[in-house]
Formats: C-alpha cells, structure tokens, sequence
C-alpha cells in the first residue's frame, strides 16, 4: 500500500485508478482460477482414462459413434492422453487459447452426445430424467447424468472464458508464437 | 481479430499434433496400451450386442463389477446400489429377455450356453480338482483379483499375448473349459471363448456359463480373493 495514501486520520485515500487496478488484478485472478479448475479436471478425468484404456473403448462403443474398429481404437487411445496434455497446458499456463479451444472442441461434441443417450434412456424408462445415471465414459464412473451435464457445462464456460479474456499473468508462455 | 482468430488456430493445431504425438507414444509405452489396428470386437461391427439405452443393468455383486463390454457399465435409475449399475425397474422381466438374447447369440456362435446349476455341477465335480475342468474368467484384473471362482484361470483378453501361454495349454489339456465374465449381457466371455477357439482349444470343449460372478455370487457360493490358488476362500452373501 502506498503510504502516501494515508491522511492525517490514519484512513486511506482511494488512489486514483486503484479501481481499474484492483479489477484487473481480479481478472488475472479468475483467470487463475478457471485454468488450474479446467485444467486440474482435465488431467484428472484424462488420468482416469487413460489407465484404463479398455473400459474407456468399451464405454466408447457403447455409444454406436463409430463403425470401424480402428477409429474406435483411435479415440480410446488417444483421447485421454490428449484431454491430460490439454489440462497440463492450462494448468502450466502454457499454449492457453490453443488448449482452451480443443478443450471446447473435446467437451461440447461430447456433452451433446451424453445428452442424446440420457435423452434416449429417458425415453426408454419411465424414470425422471435427473434420475438417470451411467458411465459416461467422462473417467468419473458412474454418474447421475444430469450433475454431469451441468459440470459439463461449467468447464465449457470456463473453456469459452479463457479462450475470449487474454490474461497472461502468472502463465509460463501464454502464446507459443508470441512472446509471453 | 482475424489476426488473432488465426494465432489461435494456429497454436491449437500446435497443440493437437503435439497431442497426437504424446497420446500415441503414450499408448505405445502403456502395459495397458491398445493395438491400433486389432478388431477387439470381431464379428460385432463395433456395435454392442446391448445397446445401453435398451438392456437392463444389472444389481452389482461381489466380484461382479461393472468393467466388462455390458450394460452393467451402462444406464439405470438413481436409487439403487451406488457402488456399481443399478437395477431399473423391471429388470427381472427384461433380463430374462436378455438372457434369452445372450443364449441365442451365443448359440449363434456356435457357443454352448451353461446356466448356474451347470456351472456348480461342474465346479463340484472331481475332474476339476485334476483340471480336466478348467474354469476361465474373462474380466480385467482389478474384477478377478477382487474375486473370482475358485481355481478359474484369468484371461483378460484384450491382452491376449499376457494372459494366453498361461491359460492356453490348460484349456487345451481340459475336456470341459467354462468361460465366464460379469454377467448375463457381458459379451467378454463370448469374445474370449472365440479368442480360445482360435487359438486351438476345440469349440466341442467349450462353455460360456453366462450368469457368470453375478449369478454365482447370487447363488452364495464360494470365490476366491486375490491369485488363482491363493487359498483365500469366502463365502458370498446371495
């Protein structure tokens, strides 16, 4: 704090412009947040997966996406391993725009495709549509569909955020072509 | 903007080559890694025999976890048992009718089906003590470790370079082999008796008991915990 803000009474004077300063340091600090948030559930989800390649393919053909067994194969192999590289990015605060968009590309196709076969299930049973719960393959387990889907779209959110807001603070290389 | 849309793009395809060079060296270097171009499905077309949305789960057991290609890994209602698939509701009716799915399919494949009462007979009988009966658990290792029938030898056959010179020679020395996985509508222990038929042991030799850990751990009998003859025998709770 700049003494020189303080008066005779000992209170402190609002600096001018600490108000612009103060918002922009909130910024960089919801910045922070939503990459090591994003990026943590990244890893870990990817971690998840990854460990456990097997049942991610089953769960993969599950959802009838793919006919030819060496794009199913493909995207249980890699997908995780890619959704861990993407987290690491973030939380590294490296490449973030990059990696906020594939994180975008990985979780808006995979909610909607969540969606329909909660949607397809529903139609199917007579239960309430929250009620429904699988493995989705997300790396959670098992889970009740519609907790899901509102985590999903909270990491979208924060996904689009990063990818709209530049904030560089507290990044190791917030660009890889730029400098920092 | 478009500048900058560009820079985006840009590092976007920087990072997903990159990621496609780390997801398959990763695969590669896993133990647990896939083969890119096996078909782990054959004869399926990459389709599940039950589709999620339309097959029942089933009332998870011990030993009967929710990891292999079944529905178990897929939907239920909210309510049930949480540390594994939930029952829906009517799941007697609709898995007697899966069941009656699984065993055409499985006759279909030129497999023979066994039920519970069969697969006990054959458990009790003296030729299994001298492995002329030789018990197969088709799940991954975490579900046979956790318990399997007693003496069943694990072959997770999405493995099958680990799990085949071991299992192998006693299928091939056995007049009867029993094939087994999680339950009624998991399609492991179908893949794996055709992956043993292919790999010699002749298909007259073979039984899928297709109730598999769920039905045996239904009926309380016997598992073992942990190895194959690891001793550690208990009893199930039906």
């Amino acid at each position: 704090m700049n003494p020189d803000a303080a008066n005779a009474t000992g209170k402190f004077e609002k600096a001018p412009g600490s108000t612009s300063v103060s918002r922009l340091a909130g910024r960089e600090v919801v910045a922070l947040v939503a990459r090591w948030v994003l990026g943590g559930v990244l890893v870990y989800l990817g971690l998840n997966k990854a460990l456990h390649p097997v049942d991610f393919l089953k769960i993969l053909r599950q959802y009838e996406m793919v006919e030819s067994h060496l794009v199913l194969n493909f995207l249980a192999a890699a997908l995780p391993w890619f959704e861990v590289l993407c987290g690491s990015l973030l939380v590294g605060g490296i490449a973030v725009r990059g990696s906020a968009l594939l994180s975008l590309v990985m979780l808006i196709p995979f909610s909607l495709v969540v969606l329909h076969r909660a949607l397809a299930i529903h139609q199917s049973t007579a239960g309430a549509f929250c009620a429904i719960r699988f493995d989705c393959g997300c790396g959670s387990g098992e889970v009740v569909i519609c907790h899901k889907l509102v985590e999903n779209g909270l990491l979208i959110l924060l996904s689009a955020l990063l990818l709209a807001v530049r904030v560089n603070r507290w990044c190791l290389r917030y660009d890889l072509a730029g400098s920092r | 903007m478009a500048a900058e849309l560009k820079r985006v793009l840009v590092e976007a395809l920087i990072v997903s080559t990159l990621g496609l060079a780390i997801s398959l060296t990763a695969n590669l270097v896993s133990p647990r890694g896939l083969s890119l171009t096996r078909n782990y499905f054959p004869g399926t077309g990459s389709k599940p025999a039950h589709p999620p949305s339309t097959a029942p789960a089933e009332a998870n057991k011990m030993g009967a976890a929710p990891s292999d290609s079944s529905p178990g890994n897929g939907p239920g209602l909210a309510g049930g048992n949480s540390n594994g698939p939930i029952a829906t509701q009517g799941t007697n009716r609709a898995g007697q009718a899966t069941g009656e799915i699984v065993i055409a399919r499985l006759k279909e494949h030129g497999l023979q089906p066994i039920d519970g009462k069969q697969a006990v007979q054959l458990f009790r009988d003296p030729q299994y003590e001298q492995e002329l009966i030789v018990f197969v658990d088709a799940r991954d290792e975490r579900h046979y470790l956790q318990g399997h029938i007693p003496g069943a030898y694990q072959f997770d056959r999405y493995y099958p370079e680990k799990y085949l010179p071991a299992v192998l020679p006693a299928c091939l020395n056995a007049a009867k082999v029993v094939v087994y996985c999680t339950g009624e509508n998991c399609e492991d222990s179908e893949f794996a008796a055709v992956a043993l038929k292919e790999a010699g042991v002749p298909q007259e030799r073979l039984f899928v008991f297709a109730g598999g850990m769920t039905e045996w751990s239904a009926n309380g009998l016997t598992i073992e915990v942990g190895d194959r003859k690891s001793g550690n025998v208990r009893e199930t709770r039906p």
